[in-house]
Parts: C-alpha cells; sequence; structure tokens
C-alpha cells in the first residue's frame, strides 16, 4: 500500500498552490507526520465503524434541515427511512469490516443519536435555514494568503453559523471555542465573503455518545479582529512548514486513535 | 479562452428650433464562454440604454459646485448584475440550458429556498445551495457528503 502511495505522491508546490482549509490547518498543527501522510503521501485507510457511525449521524441531521428546507415531510419516520437507506448504500461504496453483529449495533447506537437530536434540538421545526452543508471559499491574496476553503453545515436564519459535533463524552465548555477556534474563525470569514454579512454567531451542537445521549449546545459570539488575525498567523505558520518539508511527529496520546501509528513506528518518512 | 463583446448604444433626441443632440456610449465586457454571451449582451444593453437615456434626458448628476464629479457606485443587487460569483452564475444558467430546465421552475426553487425568485439577488452562499439542488435533480450526482472528497468535488461558491 505504500508503494502504491508513494507513486500519487504529491508535491510540496502543489499542495502550496491548493485552498487551505480549518482541518489541514489544524493536522498540521497537531502533527505534521500525520499530515504527511494524509496529503502529501495521501495514504488511504479504510473507514472505520467510528467514522462510519459520525458520518451517518451528519447525514441524518443533513437530510431532516434539508427537507425542512425544500418543505418535504421531515418527521422522525420519515428521516430514519432515509437514514437507513443511506447507511447501506455508503456500506456498499465503501465496506467497513463490522465484527459479528457489530453492524446492527453500530446502525442503533448511531441511530439513536439522531433520534434523540430530532427530539431534543433546539431548531424550530418550521424554521427555513439559510444554507445546508454549504461549500464555500475566500480569496485571501491581499493577505498575501491562499484560498481559504470551507464546509459549513447549517446556516440558521439571521447569520447564526452551526456545526454538528459528535463526542465519547461531554465537552468541556471552558475548552470548546479554544479547541474549535480556527474552525469557527475560518467559518466566520467564509460566510462575510460569501453573503458580505457579518455572522451573528456560533452554535456547536454537541452530540454525545453516552449510554443515553444527549445533546449539549454550546454558543460563541461573532469572530473578532484578533481571532482572525491568530488565524491568518496559523495559516503563514501552515505554508512555512509546508514550505520547509517539516514532517516532524508529534507524539502524544491522540497517537492511540491515529490511523497511521503503524507507518509512524515503522518511520515511514 | 475569453470572449470579447463590444457593445453600442446610440440615441438622437430633437431639441428646440429643429436641434438635435445625440449620445452614443461603447463598452466592452468579456464572457469565458459563449453560454453567457447571451445574458452578458443583455445585461450590457440594460446597463448602457438606461445610461444613454439619462444623459440625453439630463437626469445624471452633473458636476457639484466644487467642480467635482460624484463618485461611481457599484450596481445594485436589483440591477442586471448577479451576487453570486461569475462561476456560480454559469454553473446555474449552464443546468438550466443544458438540462432544458424552466427557468421559471428553478425561480420558483429559489423562492422556496430563499423566499427570492429572482436569481440574481442571490449571495454566493445562496447560490450555492442552488446549484447543489440544481445537481441534485437535473445534473450529476449530488455533491452532498460528508467526506472531504465528495464535499467540495471541483465546485465551490467562488
Amino acid at each position: 500500500m505504500i508503494a502504491l502511495a508513494e507513486a500519487q505522491k504529491e508535491s510540496v508546490g502543489d499542495i502550496l498552490e491548493e485552498p487551505v482549509s480549518a482541518s489541514r490547518i489544524n493536522l498540521f498543527h497537531s502533527c505534521r507526520l500525520k499530515f504527511y501522510y494524509r496529503y502529501v503521501l495521501k495514504l488511504i485507510k479504510p473507514v472505520n465503524s467510528a467514522l462510519h457511525v459520525g458520518k451517518a449521524v451528519h447525514y441524518g441531521l443533513q437530510e431532516w434541515s434539508n427537507r425542512r428546507w425544500l418543505g418535504k415531510p421531515s418527521g422522525v419516520e420519515d428521516i430514519r427511512e432515509s437514514f437507513l437507506t443511506h447507511w447501506k448504500t455508503s456500506l456498499d461504496e465503501n465496506p467497513v469490516e463490522f465484527l459479528e453483529g457489530e453492524e446492527e449495533a453500530q446502525r442503533d447506537k448511531a441511530w439513536a443519536l439522531v433520534d434523540m437530536y430530532l427530539r431534543e434540538t433546539p431548531i424550530p421545526m418550521e424554521e427555513k435555514p439559510e444554507a445546508v452543508e454549504v461549500s464555500v471559499e475566500a480569496d485571501l491574496s491581499e493577505h498575501g494568503l491562499p484560498t481559504l476553503r470551507g464546509v459549513i453545515d447549517l446556516v440558521r436564519p439571521g447569520g447564526v453559523i452551526l456545526d454538528y459535533k459528535t463526542a465519547a463524552a461531554s465537552p468541556n465548555e471552558d475548552q470548546v471555542l479554544h479547541r474549535n477556534e480556527t474552525q469557527l474563525t475560518a467559518y466566520g470569514l467564509l460566510y462575510r465573503e460569501a453573503t458580505g454579512e457579518k455572522e451573528s454567531g456560533f452554535e456547536l451542537h454537541h452530540l454525545v455518545k453516552t449510554k443515553a445521549p444527549k445533546l449539549v449546545v454550546t454558543r460563541h459570539k461573532p469572530v473578532t479582529d484578533k481571532q482572525k488575525s491568530k488565524l491568518f498567523r496559523s495559516i503563514e505558520s501552515y505554508l512555512g512548514g509546508v514550505e520547509r518539508e517539516d514532517w516532524i511527529p508529534s507524539p502524544g496520546l491522540q497517537c492511540a486513535a491515529c490511523e497511521f501509528f503503524n507507518e509512524c513506528r515503522g518511520g515511514v518518512l | 479562452m475569453a470572449l470579447t463583446i463590444t457593445a453600442t448604444v446610440s440615441k438622437k433626441v430633437g431639441k428646440p428650433n429643429y436641434g438635435s443632440e445625440g449620445f452614443t456610449l461603447t463598452v466592452q465586457s468579456e464572457v469565458s464562454n459563449m453560454d453567457q454571451v447571451r445574458e452578458e449582451s443583455h445585461r450590457l444593453y440594460l446597463l448602457l440604454n438606461e445610461s444613454v437615456t439619462q444623459e440625453l434626458e439630463g437626469s445624471t448628476d452633473t458636476p457639484s459646485k466644487t467642480g467635482e464629479w460624484p463618485k461611481l457606485v457599484p450596481a445594485t443587487p436589483t440591477s442586471r448584475v448577479w451576487r453570486a460569483s461569475d462561476k456560480q452564475r454559469d454553473l446555474i444558467l449552464k443546468i438550466i440550458d443544458e438540462n432544458g430546465v424552466d427557468r421559471g421552475d428553478v425561480e420558483s426553487l429559489s423562492l422556496e429556498m430563499f423566499s427570492t425568485s429572482n436569481l440574481q439577488e442571490l449571495n454566493r452562499l445562496q447560490a450555492s445551495g442552488l446549484i447543489d439542488e440544481l445537481l441534485q435533480r437535473y445534473g450529476k450526482k449530488s455533491t452532498r457528503g460528508t467526506t472531504p472528497s465528495g464535499r467540495f468535488n471541483g465546485r465551490t461558491t467562488r
């Protein structure tokens, strides 16, 4: 697999010309070697069950928003039917190796999260979104930076930018903004570029995968000049690191769940 | 390859004592493909016709007491200028054209999604949402997805 990936290796010059996203920036700053495996070597790993569950939950919520937007039936049973169909078709397209009986358990776990959200969401059923799963770009060339790109989960009326998170445990509300600052700042700038208006704030809807699933909503203020400046410095740092081909790993707790653990241990660099 | 459109509007109006006054305005604009020619021609004609008529009717601003001309004001969304990006405008028109979609249906969809049937009023965020839905209904396989590769699919709001 590594030899195959080497054949598709992307040049640093190409990467520097590509748009940047919050996920790329965050990945680079959390572990440069992981960034190298994913975006330079382009190593492809099979989808694991946790990722499949996360995507399925995301799909269910997106389907609910889209249906409300277009005036289609969006009751729990309508969403469940779409969710189950999508679960099957996405597995056909990207197979996941489940253990015996695991698929059904994971599917039920994913649906339980969506079902809980539909019951507990603060979003009124009749509310029409401004945008659902929308890709946006912002030209940052006047700042000497590449194009910024992102996909916003949902924009509520009045310019409230919403992102869905699935988490194993309840989020520490004091740390939520700190951990998501790059993403929210990027989304704020993207929204401004796309609409010519300032976002009114952010909502993070955390779907917590506890035994009894629960929803935690955290609300955050619009992007400040300081946050914007921090994002630009972070992008500059990213560009400098990629240009230097600085692929130094950052060993830590996150390695336990890293899909490139074996490559890292084996020193594929 | 960019295509250049040259548009000219010329008008002459009668004046007292058998006089007349005429005004000719010519502008050039570029489009990236033939699909955009009709739309751009229409936009230029409306712009030039309005400007020439206003000049001849004497309704445009004249130099102020300080001798300075007023600054140009960018076109508003109510004119023929799209608020969406050129790429988005081209894609929307292309989907309509290539699939033989009734423009009225697209305007109805826009009304349902954004409470306006005027496609030119859609900002980049809204245009992106409309394009997604048009592709879902009439075009390629949906670009909606949650994987990084599936999300962008070469199409964004710019």
